[in-house]
């Protein structure tokens, strides 16, 4: 009972967003039949939809293979980037030399165009699925490695003083008081590499690939044929949404104490 | 002469760091006699930026000056339209209500998947590749400058209005000065951001530019021109947003950011 009022509360709390995605869907799906837009311009998202679910013609539109293709990479870089950018910040945050000479280096790159360098991890690494993994990783690396070296390093300096008089050891003082210090920071950094994963596997797939979702808006694109295009947009979306709510319900589960609003771009 | 001093200064740990990189890309390039087609050395790389006999190849003023326009009109469009809209949304409770969740909604997407659809729609060209870095680059200015907006200390606005002070006065004399430092962080956030969506509309589609010479170079394998590109695009995102910091500095003199 209790359960069901906070659901009717989060719901009554939330329920904008999914109204403005009905609205905007019955929107579109009413603008395209009143002004009869030409379906090469912009199918209605019944068209789309229906390209998705209803069994294609052309082999090439083999959705299972191409969601999970874009699912594996999204979900590899993701896990990739979270375990070796945590680690490493972990490292950078442990030694103060390290601290000094890596992270403006690693502000500096993050303040780079870091997807240029997609065509040159294709032709060192080919075309492939762990190609546009590792496109993935290094986009969206270095948000999530920033994020959590700063907020290791953003504890009270009071704290410190006060648990190195009690002896507390550089481990304990890691376990007890950087780490859970550094949670918002580092989940900050996982929304953005959240979205950013996502956009790394799509570039990827758009320069070369054979398969996946970007492959599919691709390829589409050169044949005009638009319902495609719109179902791969939509699940990309979804992929997007659905990895950035399940990062932020891991926040909300693991740091009950703070309720933090954030969204990368 | 003096403000060159203090730039070197503040700045000299990056700048080490910068030739130490470089240097060490020669050297293993040299000491491992890597192939030029796996990877260029860095002299090589900026033998095909200077050298006339080869860079004439490559028509850089061309690819330069077409990036470098796509961006600069991009980044304008996206502050004058983020912050026109970020005004709408706090100047009316009702606009807040209707356009937020739309922003917020659009902000959580993979914007650049839809590039392909901009081209779809106006055609190859410069136009598409400006409307992709903006689509991507906008919302957060608009998210952080009406944030900043609404940032305001509560007692502030009951002092203003107890003194009569109009809407039209509060906003210009305390919300917009109080929304500056957020108005510029957004604009440093899509500073790269109009950088990315310019390069991969290049990518994907177009006849010039650097995104274009580097995917055209990819097909060859000439990889040269492509580290020059990326340095290229590096150089001009780093004194974009080095542009946008100075005019951050010279607007707010009052805050220092870090």
């Amino acid at each position: 009972m209790e359960n069901m009022k906070k659901m009717f509360h989060s719901l009554k709390e939330n329920y904008q967003t999914p109204l403005v995605i009905v609205l905007f869907f019955l929107f579109w799906q009413f603008f395209v039949m009143i002004f009869k837009v030409p379906e090469f311009i912009l199918p209605s998202p019944l068209s789309a939809l229906n390209h998705l679910f209803l069994k294609q013609p052309d082999a090439n539109y083999n959705w299972p293979l191409q969601i999970s293709t874009t699912l594996y990479e999204v979900i590899v870089s993701f896990g990739a980037t979270s375990l070796v950018g945590i680690a490493l910040a972990i490292l950078i945050a442990w030694s103060k030399t390290i601290h000094d000479i890596t992270l403006p280096l690693f502000i500096f790159i993050n303040s780079l165009p870091i997807i240029a360098i997609a065509p040159i991890i294709l032709l060192w690494f080919g075309y492939g699925i762990l190609t546009n993994v590792f496109i993935a990783f290094l986009v969206s690396f270095f948000p999530i490695i920033i994020n959590t070296a700063t907020g290791l390093n953003a504890v009270d300096e009071d704290l410190l003083d006060l648990v190195r008089y009690l002896h507390g050891s550089k481990w304990q003082i890691f376990v007890k008081i950087r780490f859970p210090n550094s949670l918002p920071y580092l989940f900050t950094g996982l929304k953005i590499c959240s979205t950013m994963c996502v956009v790394g596997a799509i570039v990827g797939e758009f320069i070369a690939s054979d398969r996946g979702l970007g492959y599919i808006i691709v390829n589409s694109q050169y044949t005009m044929d638009t319902p495609p295009i719109f179902a791969a947009l939509i699940v990309v979306s979804v992929i997007g949404v659905v990895l950035f709510e399940v990062v932020a319900l891991l926040e909300r589960v693991l740091m009950p104490w703070q309720r933090s609003q954030t969204a990368g771009g | 002469m003096k403000a060159l001093g203090l730039f070197l200064g503040k700045h000299s740990k990056k700048l080490f760091t910068l030739l130490g990189f470089l240097l060490l890309w020669q050297l293993v390039v040299t000491a491992f006699h890597i192939k030029e087609f796996i990877l260029p050395s860095p002299v090589k790389v900026f033998a095909y930026l200077l050298q006339p006999d080869l860079a004439s190849k490559y028509h850089w003023p061309k690819h330069i000056g077409t990036t470098l326009g796509e961006i600069l009109i991009s980044f304008s469009v996206t502050a004058l339209l983020g912050i026109f809209v970020a005004i709408l949304i706090t100047w009316s409770n009702f606009l807040r209500r209707a356009i937020t969740p739309i922003i917020a909604l659009f902000n959580s997407l993979p914007k650049i998947a839809l590039a392909p659809l901009f081209l779809l729609w106006f055609g190859f060209g410069v136009i598409p590749n400006i409307m992709i870095a903006v689509l991507i680059a906008f919302f957060p200015v608009v998210i952080n400058t009406a944030t900043g907006l609404n940032a305001v200390e509560e007692d502030l606005l009951d002092l203003v209005r107890y003194l009569n002070a109009s809407k039209w006065q509060v906003f210009l004399k305390i919300r917009l000065p109080n929304s500056l430092p957020y108005v510029f962080s957004g604009f440093k956030i899509s500073t790269t951001l109009c950088v990315v969506g310019a390069i991969v509309g290049e990518f994907i589609a177009s006849t010039q530019g650097l995104g274009y010479l580097i995917k055209s170079s990819q097909g060859t394998m000439d990889t040269p021109p492509m580290f020059a590109s990326l340095i290229l695009i590096s150089l001009l995102g780093l004194s974009f947003f080095g542009a946008i910091s100075l005019l951050e500095k010279l607007l707010m003199p009052w805050q220092r950011p870090e």
